[in-house]
């Protein structure tokens, strides 16, 4: 009995404090699959999306599961009146999180790239499932914040996920604009014929065609050769000219502007940037990300996640940023960028304007070159994913044929609304199909959550080399007279600065204040070389050295010439780095 | 009504501080009082003028403020038309970009009151009928009330705390008035490392040593003023916010002093994009403001007109620039001021280049340009000024100098003086109403140039039963374009659209329903022709809202 007794208590004992020891046994019915919570608190099928409404449901079970790590806020609201939810992850029993160095992650600002909100989603609820089950997640979680925000654009997920549209649209929010310039506004969007909610292809019969259907899977439409004719035409997406001018589908009700063009940093008007809307953060969603972001000094990385086609991507947009993008700085997303390559197979480490295209006003370069913060931006899903095969060129970069191929053979055809005949008022006898807008660039079932993984993992590493700031001396020494001279060095740990080369070169941040407490300090200076005693001396206000930077995996020396004095104590206080203390 | 209450407050603060200092020289303003008529005046009674001609014009004018400030002050708007205002063309008059120049709102101000009120106006009125006017008499009232408050100082910048000199602290190094005058003028040292020196022909004045002329400088010269953070510069960091002529998207100078933290990141900014970029029927914009296209034209550069992204005037919107220059000499005469360039970020360029209309600007007055001095002595703009004003019998130009011990400078030999602040870009008062004259009766004759659309030589011909050719020509009788060249290119400018609306029992055998237009020249048509077949009665419309619609019936 008693040996029983002991049994059950070391059982317990050992599942609560160290359970990550014991996953080699059953809980409950189920069995530990590594890297994943085997029974999470938090019930979310990551092989499915979810709306704007199914999003707030697991919102509200994180917090309620989770009341000391996940905090909800809405940041702002959209321009059809939809608020902005940002989910604060941290461990919110210790230091205030404001004062911890932070990560941003935000999904789907061009919100046909619905993805990117599931994998946000899935970093703030696998960092809640593994915090003291995991001792990588449990000190990410004791040493930074997260600010996370699923969805940037909600309206134009919502006009994605319930009303008929592309794979393409609604890439930007709701407002509508005269896309056609003739003065009406969203006169002439698609019309869904079929009924099916995707707005899919109309051919038509022809016999001067130049297109037919293809030998091998008879539902792809291929070009005909140079001389020859084949049997169909194509007549573009769905739709009718509903205004007769001639042109079908020319003014949606989701209008043409792009919401990551409308960033602080190098903006230019529509007609340079296509997408640009009135001025930097004329639109309600980037206006609010702006406003929570510039109140969070202590976002020192970020991710913003796209689709598609497997990029890690940094700035510049243009090729003139280039000089604003500064080797110390670069080198730090050398770093990270080449782990990423590792880590998520078939995604390429890229510099967007060299790599993909130009953007001016984006969001990326605002992050890095106005606010100094190391953002990557992530493309969501490749071609290579469907063979793990490196892309051909094609349709998305594969080879139209194999996307057929892998719709055919592992969706069994689910991604395709088989050609089927309609009655058009202006094109008369045609055929609807095509693939469906979940298609192409959105990550099938059971290829998103390993997708969203990879890409958590290689985020959580970026976030983990925000900076972290450690004293890793502090010493004083009696030089006669009643004087002291102390000594403080102050490490950072990890890759990134506590300051990039863009912050210093255009003082974006102030300083970090490195402060003697507890006596009376008549120098303070920075040791450049404690052999050699060469030192800077602050003669302004000594007992708060300012300090313009600690680089990644560096040091800063400081030494002060006190007067009296008990419990002295020295405070670092860096915006990126957080604020500690030491006592002597 | 806050000034109104805080003014006694402030004589008594001005009374005890002169009460305090050794206070020698006799000719200084003591206070900052203004005598409505006879000086300048504040944001309540700039908006008291406007509320009494809405009020008084109750058909023509409409008042309403488009945001309020950080500094809580309206940003208003005068709305001065009638009927369907919103379809017909408007001029959009902008003052008060510059905190710094009183006469543009003040300017601005009066061109709605002499258009209202004046009754040698009373023909030009009619144009009411046709063209509407969007009056933003005061964008930088923050910075526009310095003027008015017990420390007078030139001031730019919005009420917004703001870390100017990108240290890490807010107005951590404001100006000081070490003479308690009132007024932020200059201070100098005697100190053998200066590089300024007193002026050869009027010792009062401060010019910059000429080395190469064999010149010594013995004087270091900086604003009034304390070094409050010990940082080594003087005044680099006061109440100052953000300025509104340096917060615009064109060229837009990032990370300097007094851009915010972007561009259009101001209240007063996005307030008035806002509401232009909603304003379709805008044809041009007019500016009170530092930069100059009136006196004399901008010049055409090729290269900077059409790389990728403009930096200069296109060609056709040159040939109007020169128009108007004309127009306006023949108005405003010999007292033109200086051209002068626009700068980055400012207002003026964002109107042409990023909003897309005729952008027009001009200080109203400067300083008069001396007669070419042959003296070798340097060329200063103060001794100018001193010299205009005596010869005008200004007064209160300047603060003479006066001896004070500063704690920065132990021991050392320091005075205060010098030019009076606002003085050098603002007229005295007495010279408004004439200036103000000029320029709406310059405002009013350019608004009569306005784009009209129209559709002229009208033709119907029978080619058959129930076939017929409608012909037409689209005019532009005005002098304007329809849209400037760059509103061609700005997405947001609303192009000509030309639609034809048929009946249920016609249709278009040829021809386009709808058209969008590129910009029509002054006195200038475009002929199209629909085919049409059926009976009945249609219609063709064409316009937009900056050049006026028009629309004809026709039968068949």
């Amino acid at each position: 009995m008693k040996i029983i007794l002991l049994i059950i208590t070391w059982i317990i004992f050992t599942f609560t404090t160290n359970a990550q020891s014991a996953d080699g046994f059953a809980v409950d019915n189920f069995f530990k699959a590594l890297g994943t919570p085997v029974n999470p608190k938090v019930q979310v099928s990551w092989n499915r999306y979810y709306t704007n409404e199914g999003l707030h449901e697991i919102y509200q079970d994180m917090i309620r599961e989770y009341p000391d790590l996940v905090r909800l806020e809405s940041i702002g609201k959209s321009f059809e009146g939809r608020d902005l939810w940002l989910l604060t992850v941290t461990n919110h029993t210790s230091t205030p999180h404001q004062q911890k160095p932070a990560f941003w992650i935000d999904g789907s600002i061009h919100a046909n790239e619905i993805q990117a909100t599931e994998v946000s989603l899935y970093t703030a609820w696998y960092l809640v499932e593994n915090y003291q089950k995991n001792r990588f997640i449990t000190d990410l979680l004791d040493e930074k914040v997260f600010y996370i925000l699923p969805v940037m654009n909600p309206d134009g997920r919502h006009n994605f996920m319930r009303k008929p549209n592309t794979a393409h649209s609604s890439r930007g929010g709701m407002i509508t604009v005269d896309d056609d310039g003739d003065g009406e506004y969203g006169e002439d969007g698609f019309d869904d014929l079929n009924g099916d909610g995707h707005i899919t292809m109309m051919r038509r019969r022809a016999p001067h065609g130049q297109w037919r259907e293809d030998q091998d899977d008879p539902r792809r439409m291929t070009r005909v050769k140079q001389g020859e004719f084949g049997e169909w035409e194509l007549l573009g997406y769905e739709g009718i000219d509903r205004d007769g001018d001639g042109m079908v589908n020319e003014d949606r009700k989701d209008g043409y502007y792009d919401p990551n063009r409308d960033w602080g940093w190098n903006w230019q008007p529509d007609y340079v940037q296509r997408g640009a809307y009135h001025y930097p953060f004329s639109l309600p969603e980037t206006r609010a990300v702006r406003d929570f972001i510039m109140d969070h000094p202590n976002i020192a990385g970020a991710q913003t996640y796209h689709n598609t086609g497997g990029m890690i991507l940094r700035g510049p947009g243009t090729a003139k940023d280039e000089q604003y993008y500064l080797r110390e700085d670069i080198n730090v997303y050398d770093a990270l960028g080449d782990l990423g390559e590792k880590l998520i197979p078939g995604y390429n480490y890229l510099t967007l304007h060299k790599d993909l295209y130009t953007v001016y006003g984006g969001q990326i370069d605002w992050l890095h070159l106005m606010r100094g913060i190391f953002t990557f931006t992530n493309e969501l899903f490749t071609s290579y994913m469907y063979f793990n095969e490196t892309p051909q060129r094609g349709w998305f970069g594969s080879r139209s044929a194999d996307v057929y191929l892998f719709d055919k053979h592992l969706l069994f055809s689910d991604a395709f609304v088989p050609w089927e005949d309609f009655d058009h008022p202006q094109y008369g006898s045609i055929q609807i199909g095509g693939f469906k807008k979940n298609f192409g660039r959105i990550n099938p079932g059971f290829m998103l959550e390993q997708d969203a993984h990879r890409n958590m993992a290689f985020t959580l590493y970026h976030a983990h080399h925000t900076p972290k700031l450690e004293i890793v001396e502090f010493t004083a020494k009696d030089l006669g007279s009643g004087l002291q001279e102390v000594i403080a060095v102050v490490a950072n740990t990890r890759l990134i600065p506590t300051h990039a080369g863009v912050d210093l070169k255009f003082q974006i941040e102030r300083p970090n204040y490195i402060s003697l407490q507890g006596a009376r300090v008549l120098a303070g200076m920075t040791v450049i070389n404690r052999d050699l005693n060469l030192v800077q001396e602050q003669i302004n206000n000594p007992s708060v050295i300012q300090i313009d930077n600690i680089p990644g995996m560096s040091s800063v020396t400081i030494k002060w010439i006190v007067e009296g004095g008990n419990n002295i104590s020295v405070k670092v206080d860096s915006p990126k780095g957080g604020i500690i203390t030491e006592s002597l | 009504m806050q000034s109104q209450v805080v003014y006694p407050v402030q004589y008594i603060f001005i009374a005890l501080f002169l009460l305090q200092i050794n206070f020698s020289t006799a000719a200084i303003r003591t206070t900052n009082q203004n005598n409505n008529e006879q000086d300048y005046q504040d944001h309540n009674q700039l908006s008291q003028r406007l509320a009494n001609l809405s009020k008084n014009h109750p058909s023509l004018a409409n008042l309403q403020s488009l945001t309020k400030t950080d500094g809580s002050k309206d940003i208003w708007l005068l709305t001065i038309g009638k009927g369907d205002i919103a379809n017909k063309p408007a001029l959009a008059v902008v003052g008060g970009v510059e905190g710094d120049h009183l006469l543009g709102s003040e300017l601005a101000v009066q061109f709605a009151e002499k258009l209202l009120n004046d009754p040698a106006f009373e023909s030009e009125r009619d144009l009411l009928n046709e063209i509407s006017f969007y009056i933003f008499p005061d964008m930088s009232p923050d910075a526009r009330e310095q003027y008015f408050m017990p420390i007078r100082y030139e001031r730019r910048g919005n009420a917004r705390p703001t870390n100017l000199d990108r240290d890490g602290k807010v107005g951590e190094d404001p100006y000081d008035d070490l003479n308690g005058d009132g007024l932020i003028t200059m201070m100098r040292i005697k100190d053998p490392t200066g590089k300024w020196m007193r002026h050869p022909d009027d010792e009062r004045i401060m010019v910059r040593a000429r080395p190469e002329k064999g010149e010594k400088g013995n004087y270091l010269l900086f604003t009034e003023g304390l070094d409050q953070d010990k940082d080594g510069q003087f005044n680099e960091d006061g109440e100052e916010g953000v300025f509104f002529n340096r917060n615009f998207t064109f060229n837009y100078p990032v990370f300097t002093t007094g851009t915010g933290a972007h561009a259009v990141s101001e209240k007063e900014s996005r307030a008035i994009a806002d509401f232009l970029f909603q304003a379709k029927n805008v044809f041009a914009v007019i500016t009170f403001g530092p930069a100059n296209n009136l006196t004399k034209p901008l010049t055409y550069n090729d290269k900077d007109a059409n790389t990728k992204i403009f930096t200069g005037w296109k060609e056709h919107d040159i040939k109007i620039n020169q128009q108007l220059s004309n127009l306006y000499k023949t108005h405003v005469g010999k007292q033109a001021p200086k051209a002068e360039p626009g700068q980055a970020g400012d207002f003026f360029q964002w109107a042409y280049f990023h909003y897309g209309r005729f952008s027009f600007s001009t200080q109203g007055w400067s300083l008069p340009e001396t007669e070419n001095d042959e003296s070798d002595t340097p060329a200063s703009q103060e001794l100018n000024l001193i010299r205009w004003a005596e010869d005008h019998d200004v007064s209160d130009i300047f603060v003479p100098w006066q001896s004070i011990d500063h704690p920065d400078f132990p021991g050392k030999e320091v005075e205060v003086g010098g030019i009076a602040p606002f003085v050098m870009k603002n007229p005295p008062y007495t010279m408004v109403d004439s200036i103000a004259l000029k320029h709406a009766s310059f405002i009013l004759e350019m608004a009569a140039l306005r784009p009209k659309i129209d559709l002229v030589n009208i033709e119907t011909e029978k080619l058959g039963t129930n076939l017929h050719r409608i012909t037409a020509e689209v005019m532009n009788t005005g002098s304007f374009p329809t849209a400037s060249q760059s509103g061609e290119v700005i997405r947001w400018v609303q192009k000509t659209v030309l639609r034809i609306n048929l009946n249920e029992s016609q249709n278009l055998v040829s021809g386009k329903p709808v058209e969008v237009l590129g910009a029509i020249r002054g006195h200038s048509a475009l002929k199209r022709s629909w085919l049409i077949r059926g009976k009945g009665s249609l219609n063709i419309r064409v316009g937009s809202e900056a050049s006026g619609f028009r629309e004809v019936q026709i039968s068949l």
